[in-house]
Parts: C-alpha cells; structure tokens; sequence
C-alpha cells in the first residue's frame, strides 16, 4: 500500500475520531451518524480510487451527458 | 436554539465577497473580448434583478429558509427533492470554487506542493468559519473583504503608467451575439449562485435593508469587474488577454518593479473564503433542515471533506475545468438560479394574494413586502 492512500486513510480516521468524541458526547441521533458516515464514506472510497489511479466517472460529465442526452449542450 | 443574526453591513460584505470569489482571479464575462464591459453591464443589471428576486422571495417567506419555503411552497415530498438537489448544487459549487483556487495557487504560487494538500488546508479554515455560525462569518467577512476593492484598486492605479486606453475598441466588433453569450454566462457567475444565499436572508436583524443590500452588493461587483476589465485589457491587449488563463495574476506581473502577485493571492483567499464558506454553510444547514437535524455543525467537516475530494475528482486539469464551465455551467445552473427561483416566487406571490385565514406568516409576510 503505498504512502498516498495511507495518509488518505489516516486524515479521514483522525476526522471520524474528532467527530464520534462529539456526536457521542452530544447523544446525537442516529440519523446524524447515517448521514455523516455516508459523505465520509464516499468521500474516502472515492478518494482511495483517484490514489490509485483509478478515476471514477466524474459528476460533471454525468451532468454534461445528461445535457448533451436532452439536445441542451453540443 | 435562537437564531442568530447578522447586521445589514455583515450581509453586504458577505454577499460582495461571495461575488469578488473567484472573479478576482478569473476575468468575467471574457467570451466577448473586447467588448466584455458591454457584457458586464448588461449581465450585471440581469445579475442584480435575479437577486432582487431572491430578496423577494426571502422577504414574501420571512424567517424562512430555502429548504422551508421550497416544503412549504411545493409540499413535502416535491420540496424536500428539490432541496436535496439545491443540497448537490452547493456542494458542487464549493468544489468548483476551491478548484479554481487550488489550479490558481498550484499554478502560480505554490507549483511544487499537491493542489489537495493546498485544497485541504483552506479547507480547514473554512470549515472552522462555518462552525462559528453565520455571526461568525458575517464578521469575518465585514473585517477581510473590503481588503478586496482596495487591493484591485492600489494594483489599477499603480498600472496606470503602462496602460494603453484605446485597447478595448473597436466597440461591436463581432456584434451583439458574443456580448450576451457572455452577459448570460456572468449572471450565471457570479450574480444566480447568489441564490445559496436564501438559507441565510432570514438570519438578517433588519430585513427592510435587504433589497437595498442586495442591489448595492451587485452594483458593486459590476463595477469592480468594470474597472478589472478595464485594467486588465488595457495592460494586456486584447490578444494576450483571451491567451492567458489567469488574467488579474498575469496584469500583475507587469507591475513596475514590485512583486504584487501575493495581492490577488490573498483576494483569492479572503473572496474564496467567503463564496464556500457560504456554500458549505447552506449546504450543510440544508441538509441539517431536510433531514430534521437540530445542530448543523456535525455535518460541517463531512461535507467539507467532501467538497475536497470532489473538487479533484470532477475536473482532470484545470483546462478541463474551464471547458465545462464554459459549455456547461449556465445551462446546469440555470436551473436552480432562475427557474426554481422564478416558480417560488409566482407561488409566494399567488399565496399573499389569498392569505390562509388566521396564518401568522402570511400575514408577516404581507408587512415585510411592504
């Protein structure tokens, strides 16, 4: 594994530590800790594939085929 | 929890430095070349009539914010789509902006430092103002931005010796279609993203002063691009100007024998600061709103995070980056800065024509129009 993605992986676990000591001490409900981990998550994953090489296909370019599928965009 | 508030004067610097945000590093409304203060002043007009309409709209919906008006107007489950979709828009606008600043200080600055690291340490700092809540913002915002027109004017006024005033002519040389092609892309940017300022209208103590606000702010921005555009073109040329990627970095250069690049560095900074801070604000409150979470704060640095990874992950080079906004960006954001926005404010229109019996709001709302 190489230094990249372990520093990817370490930046991302100090952050959900951070956070969990307040959620935790706050008694957040449970749909906090649904929608936090859900953009941490894809956050990570998408992060850990571009430290790869490996690029996803971007938002944007969904966006400009979703424009160019309805004649919008050239 | 009370609502915080924000002064007139708060709101003003918030929103003029939402504006400056990234046209203090990329030139407006260029598209039309020489002809581009046309563009700005016909785009600026338009600008700041689509923000009146958003002034309208928060003053028809007193005390509510974008994603409230959106359930209340359009009811639940139409308004809470609707808002998960204005939830994308302002991610992906604080991504869109903090990759313009890491392809800026990447290229100019800092060339030899990964854009992420620089990418993820502004973010830091953004991230920490939104947790301080909008008062926070509001003075950061009243005490770093008039920084920006004083910069961009000691940098014009210094340039003066090495100006060439007929630079710009001749006037409609390639008619009027490129100016409102570039009219139409600078109300899309910077004036309709504007629009993510309806999550924070209703934190404003006196909302009399809102349309004034708003109409000062964009008469500002449109002014400043003006003298920008002016600067610029009559230091650069035309030619070189439509070459180069970034215009006010490459006009600064040219300073007579000074450095006083690290100017518009730092007007990137305190622009930028303000435009995601902003973004990342309405986003997560947005969030806080439709999912039914009381502190918006606990979602702050995951979308932040989030922001950081999509900013690199959207765009492969910065000239990818300023191909998409060109073609595509008006198109994808017109949605949300003037349909949508259009639709609200009919519907709030059509609702204080027949006010509910006996609805509180309604009734504040009629006052507050007046």
């Amino acid at each position: 594994m190489n230094s990249i993605l372990l520093a990817i992986i370490a930046v991302f676990i100090i952050l959900i530590l951070y956070d969990m000591r307040i959620f935790i001490r706050n008694k957040e409900p449970a749909k906090v800790y649904v929608l936090y981990f859900f953009l941490m998550g894809a956050g990570l994953i998408v992060s850990l594939l571009l430290a790869a090489g490996i690029r996803p296909v971007a938002p944007s370019r969904l966006i400009e085929a979703v424009f160019k599928m309805i004649g919008i965009a050239k | 929890m009370g609502k915080t508030r924000i002064s007139g004067l708060q709101l003003f610097m918030l929103l003029s430095g939402f504006l400056f945000g990234s046209t203090v590093i990329l030139a407006p409304a260029l598209g039309a070349k020489n002809d581009a203060w046309l563009a700005i002043i016909i785009g600026g007009t338009g600008g700041a009539l689509l923000m009146l309409i958003y002034a309208a709209i928060s003053l028809l919906n007193p005390s509510k914010t974008l994603v409230e008006i959106l359930k209340e107007k359009m009811g639940k489950v139409l308004g809470s789509i609707i808002a998960v979709l204005y939830i994308w828009y302002f991610i992906h606008l604080a991504s869109l902006v903090f990759r313009d600043f890491g392809e800026f200080i990447c290229t100019v600055t800092f060339p030899e430092t990964p854009m992420t690291v620089l990418i993820s340490i502004f973010a830091l700092g953004v991230v920490y103002g939104v947790n301080g809540g909008v008062e926070v913002m509001g003075r950061m915002g009243e005490l770093l931005v008039p920084i920006i027109p004083t910069f961009i004017l000691i940098v014009s006024v210094s340039l003066i010796t090495v100006n060439d005033f007929t630079a710009f002519l001749p006037v409609l040389e390639n008619g009027m279609g490129p100016v409102l092609k570039a009219a139409l892309s600078y109300i899309t940017f910077p004036f309709g993203e504007t629009v993510a300022f309806l999550m924070l209208f209703p934190n404003l103590n006196r909302k009399e002063k809102l349309k004034k606000i708003v109409f000062v702010s964009a008469a500002l921005s449109a002014l400043i691009s003006i003298v920008i555009f002016f600067r610029d073109i009559s230091v650069l040329g035309s030619d070189l100007m439509s070459r180069v990627t970034f215009v006010p970095h490459s006009t600064t250069l040219l300073f007579p024998e000074a450095n006083v690049d690290p100017l518009v560095d730092i007007n990137l900074m305190i622009g930028g600061e303000a435009k995601i801070g902003v973004c990342i604000y309405a986003a997560t409150k947005a969030i806080s709103q439709v999912a039914g979470i009381e502190n918006y704060t606990n979602l702050t640095r995951a979308v932040g995070a989030f922001c950081v990874v999509l900013s690199v992950w959207d765009f492969e080079n910065v000239l990818d980056l300023f191909s998409w906004t060109e073609r595509i960006y008006s198109y994808y954001a017109i949605t949300f800065q003037v349909i949508i926005p259009l639709i609200l404010l009919v519907l709030s229109l059509i609702k204080r024509s027949k006010p509910a019996e006996g609805s509180d709001a309604d009734n504040e709302g009629v006052i507050a129009s007046k």
